[in-house]
């Protein structure tokens, strides 16, 4: 092996080109050494092998991020776990106090529950995941055990056993109708320990009747988590 | 036993007060289902005190009453029938339709 050592090497005349090696020829920078450049380039020219994500962009490279359009990485979206759901066996009819707020139970059937923190009824927010949660409940009022006469139907999440959000609806007296599925949802900012609860609300027009929550499809609860 | 609701409606009658259970109402009643029942979770009857259970112990045999009486009044209302066929009725034989209504009326009294 020869070697020659000057301190520049160009073309035989000015702007002209210099090449080096040929057609199957290695050209190799020794471990240790660093190659400069100050002129340009092409990006173009290189054809082969993969480029280290890290010379890409500032910040950690990984799985979990993504590389910006600034050249720096940023974490990846969310996973939107917590979820949970559950909803009532189709045998379990729960019957509620007339014009009374409450909480609906047993919603166990079909259930999904990624981060073991519901319980039937209530979901808790457990430990690394607060955050802001989208959360729905549905109960399917029935009215026709008790004159086919509900007057009124309403629907609750409840965070921390205080009524968070409302939906549904009161009739004139003396209008009156047997079956209807209410639902409720929205967005909560929940934190560690906090839980919340579908409730439920039934209104027979002649006072006299507690109306129920039927089981079945129509009436559950769940949630998930949107972001931090 | 009557119902709590009505108990606290007939509460508020008695003190010339109206019990509103509506959304933004002045009274919330609640069962958390844990076995206790249910109770009132919120009052805002303006110049009227939350009873207690002994206050609504004593109107527990007349919140039966009215809730009997309002399931004979909707089981009346039931078998009467439509209105457009009662009319109809009237007009081609009201003394027949009287007699109709007397019977249901006598067969669902009133407590």
């Amino acid at each position: 092996m020869s070697e020659i050592k000057v301190d520049s090497i160009g073309p035989r005349v000015d702007s002209g080109t210099l090449t080096i090696g040929a057609s199957g020829d290695t050209i190799t920078i020794p471990s240790g050494a660093t190659f400069t450049q100050s002129g340009t380039m092409n990006a173009s020219a290189i054809t082969a092998g993969t480029m280290a994500t890290a010379r890409l962009g500032s910040g950690t490279a990984s799985s979990s991020t993504f590389l910006r359009g600034d050249q720096t990485y940023a974490a990846a979206g969310e996973i939107n776990q917590p979820i949970w759901f559950g909803r009532k066996g189709d045998a379990a009819d729960q019957v509620l106090t007339r014009a009374t707020k409450t909480k609906i139970t047993s919603m166990t059937s079909d259930e999904i529950d990624t981060n073991g923190a519901y319980s039937s009824s209530r979901f808790t927010v457990p430990s690394g995941h607060a955050g802001k949660y989208f959360i729905h409940g549905s109960l399917v009022a029935d009215f026709t055990g008790v004159g086919s006469n509900g007057e009124e139907t309403y629907s609750y999440i409840y965070k921390n056993g205080v009524e968070t959000l409302i939906s549904g609806f009161t009739f004139d007296p003396g209008g009156k109708f047997h079956t209807i599925a209410q639902n409720v949802s929205g967005i909560i900012d929940l934190a560690v320990g906090d839980y919340v609860e579908l409730y439920g609300k039934l209104t027979d027009d002649d006072g006299g009747q507690n109306a129920q929550v039927s089981g079945g499809k129509g009436t559950n609860f769940g949630g998930f988590k949107i972001s931090s | 036993m009557a119902s709590l609701s009505t108990k606290v409606k007939l509460y508020c009658e008695a003190n010339s007060k109206v019990a509103d259970f509506n959304p933004g109402g002045n009274v919330s009643l609640q069962d958390d289902s844990d076995g206790n029942g249910p109770y009132i979770k919120e009052w805002n009857v303006t110049g009227l005190a939350q009873p207690t259970d002994a206050d609504l112990t004593t109107y527990d045999a007349a919140a039966t009453t009215e809730e009997t009486n309002n399931t004979v009044k909707n089981t009346r209302k039931t078998a009467y029938g439509d209105i457009g066929d009662q009319l109809d009725e009237i007009f081609k034989d009201i003394d027949a339709w009287k007699t109709r209504i007397q019977g249901i009326k006598d067969a669902n009294p009133k407590s």
